[in-house]
């Protein structure tokens, strides 16, 4: 195994590590049983992000896929539920099909676009139609993805979003926004977090990922979807105790690193396209990322065949040179900045890409 | 605690694995006697992997105590999110299920037909419920035994394992040594912030860890929370001696009162249930309500029964206090003509 110096970790945003800052106020934090009780810390973060999210109220939990679990469980408390949401949505395809195998509720996919939408149309074919309910589950809710992961982080816009609600409004449905990353839609759009949420019922925001805090989600809704989400976090298992140690850090996260998610998302264009210094990864010749999808933190790329390489085995090259990315199939390999990758870090990676895959055998094997 | 949060070493324990929280893992696995561990954030959702992975088949049955806080104080969870039944046994005094009725509840499987399967057999040690009192290693054994026997599992709720093992004097690995499974929390007396290891196989760890995610507990750079867990175990299990000797002065001042009553037998850790009797002039309710005026929380249990949990930041000048306030209470109660 060779030993490397230097690491850069691209794996995802959620390899972010506690600050500095974030360490002293976990150290400092007021907390108390939030289980018996309420913990001051935790009550002090879900206050300030109920206010950004320009809902009611909010509730931390531990993780991203146990907040959308609740929110899904909770809009859709009554048996026999269905629920629309993308083909390619994070709650569908990651998240161990918690909704139904935990939950009971049935999951109807509409195609998601490349740029992270379903077609509106679409959308509005696949609510059920309620005289046929002899043979039909219910469907009550819609779920948005933003920024939409598995399209390279596209955001949803204000205006997309609202019109979803009104659709959702016009059949007494509930909406649901996914959004782990919607801070990185926020500052990409220029669009505050309450606005692009407003026409939702409920909405997720990650703490732990390009916030960088060490762990958890925050719910927000209305005061009465709060209340069911406490109790079905506990049933969950989500009832932690002297919570506030991380409250505190993810309240450090939210004060000070929301202005570094611009970084974040310069460094991926600049990872994904030429820049004055040097050429990025839609330059090497046998690699393609396709420029226009690149809009927050995460970037794409396919490996094509005149690369004379395939995902896997760049993947573990990239690995030799200290740089760990995300497979993303057999040929297309994913990329996630965040505020740890340093501008040198994206020049080092490309340069190592570049290295990899111009440096391959030719047909005598020769390197 | 505090320091051990802020100089933890931590990673991404979804992605790959947490540095500190592998260390507390492999540090419990070995005090609990199994395999392998897991850390989750509490210990509801502990028991909830638990059931939920030895009943893991669709049309699973759990015998569990009428009175085990898996069924009482769980939200149902095994049913309303696992699709598991529970049968239960009755729970005696001392926490125990008589091994026959246990025996009895076991579904006979040429039933099939109508019954569910019987997979899993639960206990809890300390239980809760009966005042936190311990099952001994040799009744642990017996119930293993029948598990053997049926081709069951058996899980324990150890939520309070420590404080068994404290009391009976016999270490955690040997008490749970018959179990399949086992949980402890970090979170109570022994003083960490928040969280639970589930302890087992390898296999049936591996299966847990998917099941948190699934559940949501699936947490990130986690290693800050299991840091001050390690210190927990390192350093507060000796305390819960301690404990154990506060419960019992603070039962025996509280049972000396005219008016109320402790089953003295019955406190074997830390835990004081006492009962507000009619010849004390109050009940629960008020007097819950007189001594938080006094600064003394306590839990009701009942119109006319209070639980009392001690714990390492309780001293022994609380706990005279504490007895000071309640006869205070219930001794300078008006007479029939509402002097006080």
């Amino acid at each position: 195994m060779t030993m490397v110096t230097r690491r850069v970790d691209l794996r995802s945003d959620t390899v972010t590590k506690p600050t500095e800052t974030m360490r002293a106020a976990m150290v400092n934090a007021e907390v108390d049983d939030d289980v018996l009780g309420f913990d001051p810390t935790a009550a002090s973060l879900e206050k300030k992000m109920a206010k950004i999210m320009g809902k009611e109220a909010a509730l931390f939990v531990p993780s991203g896929t146990m907040a959308n679990l609740i929110c899904v469980l909770v809009h859709c408390q009554i048996r026999g539920s269905e629920v629309i949401l993308g083909d390619y949505s994070h709650i569908h395809i990651y998240e161990n099909g918690g909704i139904s195998t935990l939950g009971g509720v049935h999951p109807r996919t509409v195609k998601n676009n490349e740029d992270g939408t379903m077609d509106i149309d679409r959308i509005e074919e696949s609510i059920r139609d309620p005289s046929f309910e002899i043979c039909y589950p219910t469907t009550r809710l819609i779920c948005l993805e933003n920024s939409h992961a598995h399209s390279g982080g596209r955001c949803l816009s204000a205006e997309y979003t609202d019109k979803v609600g009104e659709l959702a409004k016009k059949y007494g449905l509930k909406l649901h926004i996914d959004g782990a990353r919607i801070f990185n839609a926020s500052v990409a759009l220029g669009v505050s977090v309450h606005r692009l949420v407003q026409a939702a019922d409920s909405v997720t925001a990650c703490l732990s990922k390009g916030l960088g805090a060490p762990a958890g989600t925050v719910i927000a809704g209305s005061k009465d979807f709060i209340n069911k989400a406490k109790i079905l976090r506990k049933t969950l298992g989500g009832g932690m105790r002297q919570i506030g140690v991380l409250c505190a850090a993810a309240i450090v996260a939210v004060e000070e690193n929301v202005e570094k998610l611009e970084g974040d998302h310069k460094k991926a264009k600049i990872l994904a396209v030429f820049h004055s210094l040097s050429a990025g990864i839609n330059n090497i010749k046998g690699l393609k990322v396709d420029l226009d999808s690149v809009e927050t933190n995460i970037v794409f790329f396919d490996i094509l065949k005149e690369s004379g390489t395939n995902g896997d085995e760049l993947m573990k090259k990239l690995e030799a040179h200290g740089v760990l990315a995300m497979p993303e199939g057999p040929c297309k390999i994913r990329l996630a900045l965040h505020h740890q990758i340093s501008e040198h870090d994206v020049q080092y990676t490309i340069s190592c890409i570049q290295k990899i895959v111009t440096g391959l055998p030719d047909k005598n094997g020769v390197n």
